[in-house]
């Protein structure tokens, strides 16, 4: 097996697992004052993000409705009551188009990764009574994966967004150019590069003894069913997947998962039951009685994780990223404001303030117990990010009004202000903020410190 | 030249009287400052005997009385006695003030808390004792009426500041109440005489405010309501600096 490929996709999935560090334990939604379960795992606080890849900026740039999209996505007033008082969004489970390994929420999920779509707490109306959870996908390569949802109940993408919007998150009727950027924009969600695979879907480059074996063993034909073999439904030239549903011995009929990228979408099988590719390997040798030895599994699962690998696959929460995926928001605006769309202004105004006033408490206040020193860098930062929120509150305002020119000023003024001056305060500060690992460390250290206080007490 | 003369005369003189007027006006502010932090005191006092007691739910009960002084008196407290401020409200885990007290009554269950509880009281007092004598500048207050302004609108889904005690939606009633009580005893005359449509607008933004607050609880508070109220408070009181001769409000207290 390649020695490096394998230490590449074990730390990628040590720090899905883990977090950025082991000392770094993710900070749960918790008090009785919440819309959320005490105890929910958002893993918001997470420093590293899984990377997103969009397939139009490989040659160009994204366009509108992919960003309008994106923003949408990742805005919580889209959806029904109990997300937007949570700040839920569809991002928080798909964050940035891949799965959320960590997220956790009691009475909807039965482990980390899952989530019941038809539970009690987001639609009441939508509950079947059944705690069914299933595994939060990957949205990567989604427009070569229909059909859509864990049964492939779906053909469209299109009446899947729409579904999940108002049947599973009771959100209000969306307008038809939201669901349209929406799906433009998972559309645009591309795999990440993966070098080791060939045209077809076969390995090249330096392939292992073992995971060229584990190759062979995944197109050889099943023992008892010479009509059946992994590739015949995880088809190596169209994405590893058959648009089929089948039933491998887990409690019904599921669609094929795609392979690719699979090293970090883990957890495994349609309610997440699995933890890694083993078991995942030893499931199938036991329903459909392959009689793998052992060194055949360990070559299944060499070959799956060269298959499943990925390019980067996470990058560094960090000022950068974060001004990268705001500004890319922004850009709606500078669309919606000439043409007096104060629907998706106010959307964007919305999305974006609530980004930035996030960003702003990456900046601890003096108040603060968890960080000292750069006071006057963190007041810095945190003027200006406030100032940028004030800044389009006035443009969300002055569309309202019809004051589009009043509009159009403020955007000029926000994006001088946004690429000249805002990033060099933000980078100025940056060491005393959250985006530090030893102040993110103590910041969230001594919140845990304080709830578990409470739940020592009960 | 003379017609020019006189103009300028004119509104210097004009400027002059509303800045007197608005520093009458903070002069009228201070005793409301006083009863909240004196409140406070009182709270904090009564605190001291319940923990000496081993009374934990008395405690609770003066902490809840102690905090809502306390946070009446926000808009004031970051601005004019931030070291202070430092003490009695650090947060998260803080060694001393309201949040490390909160931490063990409402977390821990505990009264084990005199240390603490003195500090608290001792800072209290301090605070209140300089009161009567400190310069009270019209533009501070409003540089704090629109800090916390701004901060009332920020999410709470987390269960906010004070999620121990779960009180963070009292915290904000009792903000938006110092809020409404600042503007109207400082600047709301004053700016009805010089824009009387703005003021209006301040007005309305406050009560939208109220509104959105007066929710059962945390999470059924309109956070999207809330946040736009928020904001548009926070343009309009922006606004309204520039029309009574004040400077822009700044959104952080500057370090010191």
């Amino acid at each position: 097996m390649n020695v490096c490929r394998f230490i590449a996709a074990a730390f990628a999935v040590g720090i899905l697992i883990t977090g950025v560090h082991e000392r770094v334990m993710a900070f749960p939604v918790d008090g009785d004052q919440t819309a959320l379960p005490a105890k929910t795992e958002l893993n918001e606080d997470a420093l590293v993000r899984p990377r997103e890849v969009f397939r139009s900026e490989i040659t160009g740039r994204k366009s509108y409705l992919v960003n309008l999209g994106n923003l949408a996505f990742s805005s919580p007033s889209i959806l029904g009551e109990v997300a937007r008082q949570a700040g839920i969004s569809c991002g928080t489970c798909h964050v940035n188009g891949a799965g959320n390994a960590k997220f956790f929420m009691p009475k909807m999920s039965t482990r980390p990764g899952n989530f019941d779509t038809t539970g009690p707490l987001f639609n009441p109306k939508a509950d079947n009574g059944v705690l069914d959870p299933v595994r939060i996908p990957s949205l990567r390569g989604a427009r070569y994966l229909a059909p859509y949802g864990a049964d492939g109940r779906m053909p469209s993408l299109r009446d899947f967004v729409h579904n999940v919007i108002v049947s599973e998150f009771a959100g209000p009727e969306p307008s038809p150019s939201i669901v349209d950027a929406i799906v433009a924009y998972i559309q645009d969600i591309d795999f990440l590069p993966n070098p080791s695979l060939g045209p077809g879907g076969s390995l090249v480059g330096r392939v292992s003894d073992s995971e060229r074996r584990g190759e062979t063993l995944f197109s050889k034909p099943f023992p008892h069913d010479p009509s059946m073999s992994c590739a015949g439904c995880h088809v190596p030239s169209g994405a590893f997947v058959d648009h089929r549903q089948h039933d491998v011995g887990s409690g019904g009929l599921f669609k094929t998962p795609t392979l690719r990228n699979a090293d970090f979408n883990a957890p495994y099988f349609h309610d997440g039951r699995f933890d890694t590719f083993d078991q995942v390997v030893a499931h199938f040798d036991s329903v459909f009685d392959l009689g793998l030895s052992e060194q055949d599994r360990r070559d299944l699962v060499a070959y799956l994780t060269a298959v499943g690998d990925g390019a980067q696959p996470y990058e560094s929460e960090g000022v950068g990223a974060s001004l990268k995926e705001i500004n890319d928001f922004a850009t709606v605006l500078g669309t919606a404001i000439p043409a007096g769309d104060k629907d998706t202004v106010a959307l964007a105004v919305d999305t974006i303030g609530g980004e930035l006033r996030e960003l702003t408490e990456q900046y601890p206040d003096r108040k603060n117990t968890s960080v000292s020193g750069g006071e006057q860098e963190r007041v810095n930062a945190r003027t200006a990010l406030k100032d940028i929120v004030l800044l389009l509150r006035r443009i969300d305002m002055a569309v309202g009004d019809g004051r589009t020119a009043d509009a159009a000023a403020d955007y000029m003024n926000y994006r001088r202000l946004m690429f000249a001056v805002v990033p060099s305060l933000l980078a100025g500060a940056e060491r005393w903020s959250l985006f530090n690992p030893a102040v993110h460390d103590q910041h969230y250290q001594a919140l845990r410190q304080v709830l578990q206080s409470k739940h020592v007490a009960q | 030249m003379r017609a020019a003369l006189c103009s300028f005369l004119l509104m210097f003189g004009l400027a002059r009287a509303e800045a007197a007027t608005l520093d009458d006006a903070a002069q009228r502010y201070r005793p409301y400052v006083i009863e909240g932090i004196g409140s406070a005191l009182a709270g904090a006092r009564d605190l001291k005997e319940r923990v000496a007691a081993h009374d934990l739910v008395g405690a609770k009960k003066a902490w809840l009385s102690a905090r809502a002084g306390w946070e009446r008196s926000e808009v004031f407290t970051a601005g004019f006695v931030p070291e202070l401020d430092a003490l009695i409200d650090a947060w998260p885990n803080a060694d001393t003030g309201f949040h490390a007290i909160e931490a063990k009554l409402f977390g821990a269950g505990q009264t084990d808390v005199e240390g603490d509880t003195d500090a608290l009281v001792a800072h209290l007092d301090e605070l209140h004792r300089k009161l009567s004598a400190m310069p009270l500048s019209p533009q501070g207050l409003l540089d704090g009426t629109v800090r916390l302004a701004y901060e009332v609108g920020e999410s709470k889904a987390d269960g906010g500041e004070s999620r121990i005690s779960g009180t963070s939606l009292d915290d904000m009633r009792n903000n938006v109440a110092g809020i409404d009580f600042a503007y109207r005893t400082i600047f709301a005359d004053a700016l009805k005489e010089a824009d009387a449509r703005l003021a209006d607008s301040v007005t309305g933004h406050i009560e939208q405010l109220k509104g959105v607050v007066a929710a059962s609880d945390l999470p059924h508070v309109d956070v999207r309501a809330l946040r736009r109220a928020s904001e548009e408070l926070v343009v309009a009181l922006q606004a309204a600096a520039e029309k009574l001769g004040l400077r822009r409000p700044t959104l952080e207290a500057q370090s010191r």
